[in-house]
């Protein structure tokens, strides 16, 4: 049944991500056109809170995404995006047009990197360490001045090559500059390996090499590096990681004829081709992490290899031809291999292809009667059709519906990344993985659930070492689990991290003069964390703790009809539920005559069935009836009483009893017939019509004709009152 | 840039009439989506009497209300000629059972009188008027609010 998936989040796990980066590049690319236009619209003197914050949340899951996938620049440059919305939203900034024409040339110049990862051409994209420190200054509260607001770095995909950088002569090197750049009395000198990241990920900013320290003091880095930025722009840029006083930059000679032009145009990627001087170093920056990329480092080092061995070896010709490769590959729409349809289409082909079943269903009844002899033609015909009808509506309801497997197994890789960045031993254990989901849910879904998870693993699962001093395995453990439950979908993220401090969160909630009182159960505490911008992380990273999560998952969730419920218990873990409610999934059912009636049971919660006598049924008190079942009594529920059915036939009564369980406990259903199990497509009756107690949908059954499914969840809690 | 002949031809509002015992009724052309005939419904247990179920309709659950039922007409049969009038009100369906289906009118102001007050089982709300057709008295019905009044039963009562 459910399978178990083990993902172990220290082993290199080669896992494929690839299926997944066209989704990615969609919801990113929508994601982006959203928050242009609310930026667009944004009320500059009355910003509306609402506006901000999905300007923000559009940011936020831009990063997201991109950090899962390993596009880092993007990932960099969103999260200094986020940064200052965040501020905005906040109001301890007032937005103004020039944040606004920032944050507009940030998206802009974010589609254009994305679009360069996702034509695989990695460091074609347009510059951004000039946006970010321009983002930077401005969440520092300054307004740059006028100089330093450059016009918009062509946010074009593939920037135009000039000839002047593919010259193998060495001209002098006009605007890149030798540096040695030392940090010093660094509380933690990892710090600074940050910077090194700083340079990779920001595309035209120049390459560094660290140099080793003599005297071994531990609290020193020295770096060389060549750029073209100014010592300011650096510093702005090192400022996030390590504070300026600890920085010393001082100009070095140029390494003689090492180095290939550049003329100090925005030409990253090419530029970077171009410097890149001992292949070595190239190969260096390729860290192999994410192989298979689109854009990762990876390829773009092979490739800057030979490219520099060209221009030193063999000369003009063949190092124009092999440089003029990559431009040409970009010019090539990337292909799209999936496309987004509109749901409504979808369903409407879905409701067509029904009634297409239901006529043919009605032919097929109708030619019964014709003699073949003389139809032969006609019956062929509709066998023919009767076939053709079957195999579209498969292929039709298969349209929707996938399986849960898509969205676990965008995970282990995450949180792999994601361990091994905070330094935290995890295991990822995947439940119900076949749980067929709609294809509107899961892509719905799937924001919420990484927010979650990532919780999970940055605020739940503790570090090795406050694991095995509170007693625990050193590797703490996420579960995420996908089952089907009184009519609903339940997906479950657990993890047996250290749980929620219903104190911490109080206080919290009394800091942000939230109204709460020590009487409130534990249910309505946890409830909190799903206020905007609600946070118990004592520092913000780019993982979590901006509190912008919890609130999204909720809005999300909500917006499909779900529920969220948390559990935690301080010290031994939480596990949040997430509920969404059977929009259009398949469900195997059991259909039951009461009556001339029928109704769906859902399969799974469906025990056993026998035939009783009606003496075996034994009555308690008011009337409620009992019925013993191997040793165990169990309340008794008429179907013909709880749906009022009209009985025709006096003499019959029900006699065939049906055990179902939900909600960990059982009852026993009365009904006249088991009439046979099929997989049945769940509608909606609140769509046209209202909820109707003890039934959780309905379906159509063969013939057309509608039928209720039961919510054994609420049969079962009837009982019990 | 209208003509001044038009103007009275753009304020003809078409209705649909239909027949209820010995009524005549007409609902706005524009919120009728199809006119089908009757077919029997899926019974839901402890909905009032005058919703017969829910039908499928080309894969969209839709509840069936009569109307006979709902006004309290003499009798209420089902036969071959039964007229179900499915109706899209605000993104939902419904479907009513009536008698028959006449005709579709276009009725000028002129022909519209406003509806006195008057003791009835529908509320004076819903009735947007009263049209004058010679010797036939049309009830026009506002049937959005009439479906949508929560003695209807149609949509949940707000918690």
């Amino acid at each position: 049944m459910a399978e178990t998936h083990h993902e172990s989040g220290g082993s290199s796990a080669d896992f494929d991500l690839s299926q997944f980066y066209q989704i990615f590049f969609e919801e990113a690319g929508e994601n982006l056109d959203l928050m242009e236009q609310m930026l667009l619209g944004l009320n500059l003197e009355t910003a509306d809170d609402e506006v901000l914050n999905g300007i923000f949340r559009c940011a936020h899951s831009v990063k997201g995404g991109a950090a899962t996938f390993g596009f880092s620049d993007v990932a960099e440059l969103t999260h200094q995006m986020e940064s200052l919305l965040d501020k905005l939203r906040r109001h301890e900034l007032k937005p103004n047009a020039l944040m606004v024409d920032v944050l507009l040339e940030s998206a802009d110049a974010s589609r254009g990197l994305l679009a360069c990862h996702q034509s695989g051409n990695v460091g074609q994209g347009p510059a951004t360490a000039n946006l970010v420190s321009r983002i930077r200054s401005f969440v520092a509260g300054e307004v740059p001045p006028a100089a330093e607001v450059k016009p918009p770095e062509a946010p074009k995909v593939a920037p135009v090559v000039t000839p002047a950088v593919l010259s193998p002569a060495p001209v002098s090197s006009g605007g890149l500059r030798h540096l040695e750049i030392r940090f010093t009395k660094l509380d933690q000198p990892t710090q600074a390996d940050a910077i090194v990241e700083l340079f990779r990920d920001i595309p035209g900013l120049g390459e560094i090499k660290p140099i080793a320290v003599n005297g071994g003091a531990a609290d020193r880095r020295v770096f060389e590096v060549q750029t073209t930025s100014s010592n300011e722009d650096l510093l702005d840029l090192f400022a996030f990681h390590v504070s300026r006083e600890h920085v010393d930059i001082v100009d070095m000679p140029a390494p003689g004829g090492q180095e290939v032009s550049n003329d100090g145009v925005v030409a990253p990627g090419v530029s970077q081709v171009g410097i890149a001087p001992p292949a070595a170093d190239a190969s260096q920056q390729g860290f192999g992490f994410f192989d298979g990329a689109p854009g990762s480092p990876q390829p773009q080092g092979a490739e800057a290899a030979p490219v520099a061995a060209a221009l030193a070896d063999v000369g003009v010709a063949k190092a124009v031809q092999s440089a003029a490769k990559p431009p040409a590959i970009s010019n090539a729409q990337p292909e799209a291999a999936t496309i987004r349809v509109a749901i409504n289409k979808v369903d409407q082909l879905i409701n067509l292809v029904g009634e297409l079943v239901i006529t043919q269903a009605m032919l097929a009844q109708n030619s019964r009667a014709l003699d073949p002899a003389v139809y032969q033609q006609l019956l062929t015909g509709l066998t023919d059709l009767d076939r053709n009808t079957r195999d579209l509506q498969e292929s039709v309801m298969s349209i929707r519906m996938i399986p849960m497997s898509i969205v676990f197994s965008r995970f282990p890789r995450m949180l792999r990344d994601l361990a091994s960045k905070l330094g935290k031993k995890v295991d990822f254990v995947t439940q119900g993985e076949a749980t067929e989901l709609d294809k509107g849910l899961v892509e719905k879904i799937t924001d919420p659930l990484t927010h979650l998870v990532r919780n999970s693993c940055d605020h739940g699962i503790e570090s090795p070492q406050d694991r095995v001093r509170a007693g625990k395995p050193e590797t703490g453990t996420i579960t995420l689990s996908a089952s089907h439950q009184g009519g609903s979908i339940v997906i479950e993220v657990r993890d047996d991290g250290k749980g929620m401090s219903r104190q911490k969160i109080l206080t919290k909630a009394r800091e942000r003069g939230l109204d709460v009182s020590d009487q409130m159960s534990d249910a309505e505490v946890w409830q909190l964390i799903f206020a905007p911008g609600f946070s118990t992380a004592d520092v913000v990273t780019d993982v979590s703790g901006r509190g912008v999560g919890m609130d999204v998952v909720k809005r999300n969730i909500a917006s499909l009809n779900g529920t969220v419920e948390i559990e935690s218990s301080e010290g031994y873990g939480m596990k949040v539920s997430v509920r969404l409610p059977l929009t259009l999934a398949i469900m195997d059912g059991m259909s039951v005559g009461v009556g001339n009636e029928v109704y769906i049971l859902p399969l799974s919660s469906v025990v056993e069935s026998f035939q009783v006598k009606s003496d075996t049924v034994s009555t308690v008190g008011q009337g409620a009836q009992l019925v013993k079942v191997r040793d165990e009594y169990m309340p008794v529920i008429e179907l013909e009483k709880v749906f009022q059915v009209p009985r025709y036939d006096s003499d019959k009564t029900s006699d065939i009893m049906v055990v179902i369980e939900a909600d960990s406990s059982r009852v026993v259903l009365l009904v006249d017939e088991l009439l046979g199990q099929q997989q049945v497509v769940v509608k909606n009756l609140e769509s046209n019509y209202r909820k109707v107690p003890n039934v959780s949908g309905a379906t159509i059954l063969g013939d057309g004709k509608v039928a209720l499914i039961l919510d054994t969840g609420a049969l079962v809690r009837r009982s019990r009152h | 840039m209208e003509k001044v002949g038009d103007e009275s031809s753009t304020k003809v509002c078409e209705y649909l009439t239909f027949r209820l015992d010995r009524e005549e009724y007409g609902i706005d052309i524009l919120k009728v989506q199809e006119i089908r005939g009757y077919e029997p419904p899926t019974r839901i247990a402890n909905a009032p009497s005058f919703i017969k179920g829910v039908v499928n309709l080309r894969g969209t659950i839709v509840p069936i209300v009569d109307m006979r039922l709902k006004f309290n007409c003499a009798n209420a049969q089902y036969d071959s000629f039964t007229v179900v009038i499915i109706l899209n009100l605000h993104q939902r369906i419904v479907g009513i059972v009536v008698d028959s289906v006449s005709d579709v009118m276009g009725l000028v102001p002129d022909q519209m009188r406003g509806a006195p007050d008057i003791e009835s089982i529908i509320d004076s709300d819903s009735i947007i008027g009263l049209g004058s057709l010679g010797e036939r008295m049309l009830i026009l019905l506002d049937i959005e609010k009439l479906m949508s009044g929560l003695d209807m039963g149609l949509i949940a009562e707000a918690s």
